[in-house]
């Protein structure tokens, strides 16, 4: 019944906020649905806790690994949700772009978030996916400028094509499982598949192809190097709270589906084979997007390709596995979507007054807002790794697992393109925040309002903080379970 | 043997000759609409090969998928495609970036390619082959077209006989998932045309013209 209602409450906020015409009421009614949603979610964290799964028919199942995503989800969604409350004040009122329709599609891509989590069955798993895609493209173009079409166009393309290919990989796991003998109804199940170990073990041609097809369509929606090319248009058009919503929830539910199929993998026929194509792909994004990150020219765009190489970061920590290896990957989820939310929280008050966030544009920020700068600092400081930040402890973690396997070509990788990731965001950053502002005699007095934005900035801070001194311990007995799951 | 086992037989074996000739057609084509008929065409030849393999295998589930395929595949897409092209007002043409002969030479590749790729698993598939590189084959087309057209509609087109390549290939190796997942498939299907169709509407809005390889403002 509680994972009933958790997923099922978004769907009847995102259909209820339509009647809300003003933007007053409908803010105020997503505002209640919201933190009624989180309360739930909270709620069912706290019952899987207790039982170690919860499960209800057989589409829907939740374990530990479920429950730490939840956290990460739960407390996105509110934070941006926060946010969005005087964020979508500037949004003119047209058709499909109102406040209440904003709010209508961001409760509809919670919902298909939360049902992904919840799937207990892949090939539902999928359809989820694909409803993510669906509900984000409108909001990705929901500025409706040249760039916000193009970029919706764009993600609406290449990740449904990329999802093709893991509706190829989900056909051929559940061809394998069959022939292994799975009875039909049971096949797509991924607690069945993960407990079917050595029965799959008889077609490796066949687990190794699909694993390939879903860590291309899955990776597609990470936004893994070769297959990224949608995220930095996405995530750079798309209002500011809808890109914390894509880099910080969106992101991390792919990376859960893959999660899965590795479990079931790493069962069946070993983990040397999908743990090698979690660290080439993994590497190869942290290396390429550490790259272009010192060429960017916009600061949204930077915090895309940031996106990129931290997606790579989790997918190496994963490949290493090992109890440090996933602990750091599951840890650097929860402790990137905090950091990315704050910076683009950050960069979409600068987007908001002053009117541009391309970075040869700005210039003298601290003066101007004084309090959007501080955020953006800190969040400089936590994305790229330094203490007293929570990404230190997790790429601190992911790299101490590298080196305790000799695993030197990774850990070479990750600490020379940590050091150039943090002289290029140093670099963009001090060339827009120090000095006197061009801007101030052309427009009106550009100014800090303070608000709800920098509630929920202030929390992120406060967050990355806590866990960068000392992990809480519900948190760090939820994470541990999530591991334990996988190993 | 009857007359109906006679007809599924032979609509079982001739179904992939089929589906090859339309994925050649269809690399040769200049307009839009010739590529909708053929993909109403494709469609068609899905759902009696869907009919056939529930009449030979007494799988009752089959002829509701059919059912589906028909009136969503057949009928509802390239309906609703040919008025999108009625109300978008702009050129028919596919915009192919390669000549109709350069087009079946490689696709032809393409064929040959997939019955090379499909031999490596026919031992645990235990599926026809021919009908599998058939598979493969609408897969390998879809792709294909996508590359090389750059009009928005035949983006759209490619992605469509992708689909169908892999519900193809979910049929001849599993006789199809389960019913409702392949319901959750097709709406997704749906819905995402119809998504692609706001934003066809939202490019000729914006841009004045619908030639997606012209869309490069955003780069880097």
């Amino acid at each position: 019944m509680l994972l009933a209602s958790i997923l099922f409450m978004p769907a009847a906020a995102a259909l209820l906020v339509l009647m809300f015409k003003s933007r007053r009421a409908a803010t105020s009614f997503a505002l209640g649905a919201g933190i009624l949603e989180v309360l739930a979610l909270a709620l069912a964290v706290w019952r899987i806790s207790r039982t170690g799964s919860l499960e209800l028919g057989k589409y829907l199942r939740a374990d530990s690994l479920t429950a730490f995503f939840l956290v990460n989800l739960g407390a996105v969604f509110f934070l941006v949700l926060l946010y969005s409350t005087s964020y979508i004040r500037h949004i003119p009122a047209g058709r499909f772009s109102s406040p209440r329709w904003f709010y209508s599609l961001l409760f509809l891509f919670l919902f298909s978030i939360i049902a992904v989590y919840l799937a207990g069955n892949l090939g539902f798993l999928w359809i989820m996916m694909e409803a993510t895609t669906l509900a984000s493209a409108l909001l990705v173009g929901f500025y409706n400028t040249e760039g916000a079409v193009e970029a919706g166009w764009k993600y609406l393309i290449v990740c449904t094509v990329g999802l093709a290919f893991a509706l190829f990989g989900t056909i051929v796991f559940y061809v394998a499982a069959v022939h292994a003998g799975l009875q039909p109804e049971m096949a797509l199940q991924w607690y069945a598949l993960a407990h079917a170990g050595k029965m799959l073990a008889n077609s490796p041609a066949l687990l190794k192809l699909g694993f390939i097809f879903l860590l291309v369509g899955y990776g597609t929606k990470i936004g893994l190097v070769p297959m990224h090319s949608w995220l930095p248009d996405a995530h750079a058009e798309a209002p500011s709270p809808v890109s914390a919503m894509l880099s910080a929830a969106l992101l991390n539910c792919a990376v859960y589906a893959l999660i899965r199929y590795d479990a079931i993998t790493s069962n069946a026929i070993g983990a040397t084979f999908s743990h090698r194509l979690f660290i080439f792909f993994g590497a190869a994004s942290v290396f390429v997007a550490g790259l272009l990150m010192i060429v960017q020219k916009d600061l949204k765009r930077l915090l895309a390709y940031s996106s990129v190489e931290h997606m790579g970061i989790i997918a190496t920590g994963l490949g290493l596995g090992g109890f440090f290896g996933i602990y750091g990957a599951l840890l650097h989820t929860f402790t990137h979507s905090m950091a990315k939310s704050l910076l683009f929280f950050g960069a979409g008050q600068v987007r908001e007054m002053v009117g541009t966030s391309k970075i040869s544009m700005l210039k003298g920020l601290a003066r101007q807002l004084p309090w959007t700068s501080a955020a953006l600092v800190v969040g400089l400081i936590a994305i790229v790794g330094l203490p007293p930040f929570g990404l230190f402890v997790s790429e601190f973690s992911i790299l101490r697992e590298a080196f305790s396997q000799r695993h030197w070509l990774a850990a070479l990788v990750l600490l020379t393109t940590l050091s150039i990731v943090f002289a290029a965001m140093t670099f963009h950053f001090l060339k827009v925040l120090p000095g006197s502002s061009q801007m101030a005699e052309s427009k009106t007095a550009v100014s800090d309002r303070k608000g709800p934005e920098f509630v929920a900035m202030g929390i992120c801070v406060a967050v990355l903080i806590t866990l960068g001194l000392s992990i809480p311990a519900p948190l760090n007995y939820l994470l541990k379970a999530a591991v334990a799951v996988l190993q | 043997m009857g007359l109906f086992e006679l007809a599924a037989a032979k609509m079982l074996s001739s179904a992939a000759m089929l589906l090859f000739g339309t994925v050649l057609l269809m690399a040769t084509a200049k307009r839009i609409s010739t590529c909708v008929y053929l993909f109403a065409c494709q469609s068609a030849i899905l759902t009696a090969e869907v009919v056939a393999a529930g009449y030979v295998q007494h799988m009752r589930e089959a002829y509701i998928i059919a059912g589906m395929v028909l009136l969503v595949k057949v009928f509802a897409i390239p309906f609703a495609l040919l008025w999108l092209m009625k109300k978008l007002r702009t050129a028919h043409d596919v915009g192919a970036s390669l000549s109709p002969g350069y087009s079946v030479f490689v696709m032809s590749g393409l064929i040959i390619l997939s019955f090379a790729a499909v031999r490596l698993y026919l031992i645990e598939l235990h599926a026809t082959e021919v009908i599998l590189a058939a598979a493969v084959a609408l897969i390998l087309n879809g792709a294909f077209l996508m590359v090389t057209r750059s009009k928005a509609l035949m983006l759209m087109m490619g992605l469509l006989v992708l689909e169908n390549g892999i519900f193809l290939a979910a049929l001849v190796t599993t006789f199809g998932m389960p019913l409702i997942i392949e319901i959750g498939i097709v709406f997704d299907l749906l819905i995402g045309l119809f998504l692609m169709g706001i934003f066809v509407f939202r490019i000729r809005d914006t841009f004045d013209h619908l030639d997606v390889s012209r869309l490069r403002g955003l780069r880097g």
